[in-house]
């Protein structure tokens, strides 16, 4: 069976209870796998991270180094994928 | 000491370091270094360093009041900062104040954000980079930008020290720009002062401070509509220039959504990719279904219309016909037509480009001033071209080009973090949520603290975390910043050395020097790219600590390693390669941190190890990764983007009735204005003053060096506060008379330096003379803070960007 490697950075990793987990799939998109996970309020990760279908601000989601946009949550995984959900901090400093 | 990082090579004998020389493997400095690389030993071995943990035993703080410092253990320090930082995290993170300054650790700048605090306490990079990094990073995915060293024979500068004195990779530039010279180069230097550039300069073109955007207005007034000469093909075929505007500002769109131009075929609007390009209209104007529409171009043109050489000669004080002679030398120079081939492949060729830095655009109308440079470059179609003004991209990764609207490069005004969504009340002091194209406005401190109602803020600073940073000497308004450090409970400094700034410390952290540490380097890099490694040549000299060690630590007994071991996968790279990802639970050395780093990037047989052996995985960029880098996307030259940001930011400062917060220079276009520094002339300060550094001295470290010191002390240039000398006489100054220079915002006083290489309304003060901590006396009388005179206040900031005001108005009085 197909499988893809979650990886949790930040906040996602704290719903989850998780960094890093190897999940097996079978017709499988990226939603799919994200409404799969169980977070620690009872829910999935797609209905913390996704709100009306599009992705919160606060939050990324990355295939094999790519940030997807809302739409691109619909995308069949193949197998070997590497998923990271994160949230993301902006205020970090620049100069 | 410095932002980017040469190869050296060190000489070690039985664990002392003896000598530094340039490494002439490495291609990025061609074995060269400039005075700072070869004084690091002063700075290893300094005397006055602190080499062990300190705390403060004297309760009692301000301006030269001693700390009474005492050694303790590390143990002791760690305990004291995560006791008293975790009481600021538990109650409101924001409480906390952060100002860092360490570029190479670049990584690192991320911990403020994990720790939860939005603050920025620092003016550093905004100084300079305010405008300039956002507008890059908004044309072409770059960071910075530089001429071609390489193919460029009429080379315009514009209060810049590139090439010799300053700004990106000195070392190697210097040779660099001293080749071109050689082989014909034609160099032409804007600047109020006699700079190393001015000086060694074909031309050296004197200027009022502050005015250069007027002076390449009127060049492109020139070219448009005297010589009406340009890159005709360029502009219509790389650029947004074509595109049709309406009278609002807007481009004008079909029902679906695109951007138009106008047929010549068919005489009428079409959408912009589906029109062939000999057959788009670059300069024209119309009529549609009611409507007038302009091109971006026409638009530019029309405006330029009363930017005359003669009105912007009033302006600048640079003659008229100045202004039209070096139009036409580097239109002529620009060679518009001409191409060349390099590894294999045809490029267009434009030997003539415009580079500017800090003088030329750290001003209140910043972003205008970085356009125009921007533009005119384009009008000779020489941007990111052979020979012509390329950028430069951050670090190792490259341009951030994706396709954005209408066939265009993606702005990416943000390289260094994403940008803060708008938010009222705001979080951060600086107020970087209303600065959705900004930078970090830590100037904005001074206005924001003494009046958060204002604003709206909700919460007052209580402590600070100072890393490599001397606020009171970096940003303005020192008087405001002092009360401020007084209202601190709580200050942690992690440097090397004391600064005015550590002094308020509670608790003083001693990080290693640059030659006791290990680091991987690649920023800003003009003509090469990959890492230099940075590795301990000696023994720590003291009880000092790695500050990426030191910072993880400090995570560690607050309770929050595990995200900023996530913060760090996610600025480092990692999450695009999840094998060097670092666990959440594990604590990492810097020797592992860095060799997992290595390997992320350059594959499993070189690692730290490998970086040990070879000192660097530096290469010269190819000319794919050069020119061109945004390949079939077009660049923008008329910035319909920071128009639309401006209309969705007015619509938001309406909606909670703050109807003052200024807005007017989100234009789409770049024009003459006048800035309040002009105005304040009208209110009795008829001079200007700047600040200016030469190849000495970058950031406040290097002018307590002491051999930079006592290099500095010999050179006139750093002999006191530099006026004209027609000036002098006509004030009644002689060299070594004291004088003070008031602004509306303060004074400074130190001893007059008559020169000639200076325009006679400029008084201009070296950084070597503005530490109040300086060891040597004799620097100490020569001059004083800059930053006194001038202001953090909105009315000198620019309101799209948040860059500050680096001039300022003075008048001048003669003390003894």
């Amino acid at each position: 069976m197909p499988a893809a490697n979650i990886s949790a950075l930040g906040a996602t990793r704290k719903m989850l209870g998780f960094s890093r987990r190897t999940l097996e799939f079978e017709h499988a998109t990226v939603a799919d796998l994200l409404r799969g996970l169980e977070t620690s309020d009872g829910r999935s990760l797609y209905d913390n991270l996704v709100c009306g279908g599009k992705l919160l601000g606060n939050y990324a989601i990355v295939v094999n180094g790519t940030s997807l946009n809302s739409e691109q949550l619909n995308m069949p995984l193949q197998g070997g994928e590497e998923v990271v959900a994160m949230a993301i901090l902006r205020h970090l400093h620049g100069g | 000491m410095c932002l980017h990082g040469c190869g050296i090579l060190v000489e070690v004998r039985d664990g002392v370091a003896l000598k530094i020389e340039g490494d002439p493997s490495n291609p990025d400095n061609l074995g060269k270094l400039c005075p700072k690389g070869n004084a690091g030993l002063s700075r290893l071995y300094d005397s006055t360093r602190v080499l062990k943990p300190m705390k403060r035993t004297n309760p009692q703080k301000g301006p030269g009041i001693d700390p009474k410092w005492v050694p303790i253990s590390w143990d002791e320090a760690y305990e004291i900062v995560a006791r008293e930082l975790g009481k600021i995290r538990a109650d409101d993170p924001r409480k906390l104040l952060c100002a860092i300054g360490d570029f190479q650790r670049i990584l690192l700048w991320g911990w403020p954000a994990v720790f939860g605090s939005p603050n920025f306490f620092s003016s550093v990079g905004n100084y300079c980079g305010g405008s300039y990094h956002p507008t890059n990073g908004m044309i072409d995915g770059s960071f910075a930008g530089i001429n071609d060293y390489e193919y460029c024979n009429y080379w315009i500068q514009v209060g810049s020290g590139d090439g010799f004195s300053a700004h990106l990779h000195l070392a190697g530039s210097a040779k660099r720009m001293a080749d071109a010279r050689m082989r014909g180069m034609k160099l032409v230097t804007l600047d109020p002062y006699g700079s190393v550039s001015a000086a060694k300069a074909d031309e050296w073109i004197p200027i009022i401070p502050g005015t250069d955007r007027a002076f390449v207005l009127g060049m492109a007034y020139v070219l448009i509509h005297e010589l009406k000469q340009y890159d005709s093909q360029f502009l219509r075929d790389r650029t947004n220039a074509p595109y049709l505007v309406r009278r609002d500002g807007n481009f004008l769109r079909d029902a679906e959504g695109h951007a138009m131009v106008w047929s010549l075929k068919l005489a009428a609007p079409q959408p912009w990719n589906t029109v062939a390009p000999d057959d788009v209209e670059l300069d024209g104007e119309h009529q549609v279904s009611g409507l007038n529409v302009r091109t971006g171009f026409r638009v530019w043109a029309d405006l330029l219309c009363d930017h005359t050489p003669e009105k912007m000669s009033e302006v600048s004080t640079v003659p008229a016909d100045t202004i039209r002679r070096i139009a036409r030398e580097f239109v002529e120079a620009a060679q518009i037509g001409a191409t060349i081939k390099l590894g294999g492949k045809t490029y267009p060729l434009r030997p003539a480009a415009i580079n500017f830095y800090r003088g030329a655009q750290s001003h209140a109308n910043g972003l205008f001033d970085n356009l125009a440079f921007k533009l005119v470059n384009m009008l000779v179609g020489n941007l990111d071209i052979p020979g012509g003004h390329l950028g430069v991209p951050m670090d190792h990764r490259g341009f951030l080009i994706s396709e954005g609207e209408d066939g265009m490069v993606r702005p990416e005004p943000h390289q260094l973090h994403p940008a803060a969504p708008f938010k009222y009340p705001p979080d951060s002091t600086h107020l970087a949520e209303w600065f959705p194209l900004g930078f970090d406005a830590g100037q904005l401190n001074a206005e924001t603290f003494f009046n958060p109602e204002r604003f709206g803020l909700t919460y007052t600073p209580e402590a600070m975390l100072m890393y490599h940073s001397n606020p009171l000497w970096n940003l303005p308004e020192t008087d405001k910043l002092e009360k401020i450090m007084a209202r601190m409970k709580f200050v942690v400094a992690i440097d090397i050395q004391r600064t005015e700034s550590t002094e308020w410390a509670d608790v003083f952290l001693p990080d290693h020097t640059f030659l006791e540490s290990y680091l991987l380097n690649c920023l800003e890099p003009p003509v090469v790219t990959g890492h230099s490694l940075r590795q301990p040549v000696v023994k720590p000299v003291g009880d000092t600590k790695d500050a990426y060690e030191i910072l993880t630590e400090i995570a560690e007994r607050i309770g929050f390693r595990d995200d900023w071991n996530d913060l760090l996968n996610v600025v480092t790279g990692f999450i695009a390669k999840p094998k060097y990802l670092l666990d959440a639970e594990k604590s990492y050395s810097i020797e592992e941190f860095v060799d997992r780093y290595a390997r992320s990037i350059y594959g499993d047989d070189k690692g730290l190890e490998w970086f040990k052996k070879n000192g660097h995985a530096v290469r010269h960029r190819t000319p794919e990764e050069t020119y061109l880098p945004f390949g079939s996307l077009r660049i923008p030259f008329y910035f319909e983007f920071i128009k639309r940001t401006g209309d969705d930011l007015r619509q938001k400062f309406e909606q909670i009735g703050m109807k003052d917060w200024p807005l007017d220079n989100y234009q789409p276009l770049p024009f003459w204005k006048n800035s309040q520094v002009i105005e304040d002339g009208k209110a009795g300060y008829p001079f200007y003053a700047i600040t200016f550094k030469e190849a000495l001295h970058t950031f406040a470290n290097t002018l307590v060096m002491p051999w930079l010191s006592e290099v500095s002390e010999k050179d006139a240039v750093h002999g006191g506060i530099l006026v004209n000398s027609v000036t002098a006489a006509q004030l009644g100054i002689t060299t070594g008379n004291r004088i003070r220079l008031q602004s509306p915002a303060g004074s400074i006083e130190g001893l007059a330096q008559v020169v000639e290489g200076i325009h006679p309304q400029v008084f201009a003060v070296s950084n070597a003379i503005t530490r109040c901590f300086l060891t040597n006396d004799r620097q100490k009388q020569r001059g004083s803070h800059f930053n006194r005179l001038l202001t953090g206040s909105i009315r000198y900031t620019d309101n799209t960007t948040g860059g500050l005001e680096s001039t300022a108005r003075v008048r001048v009085e003669v003390i003894k």
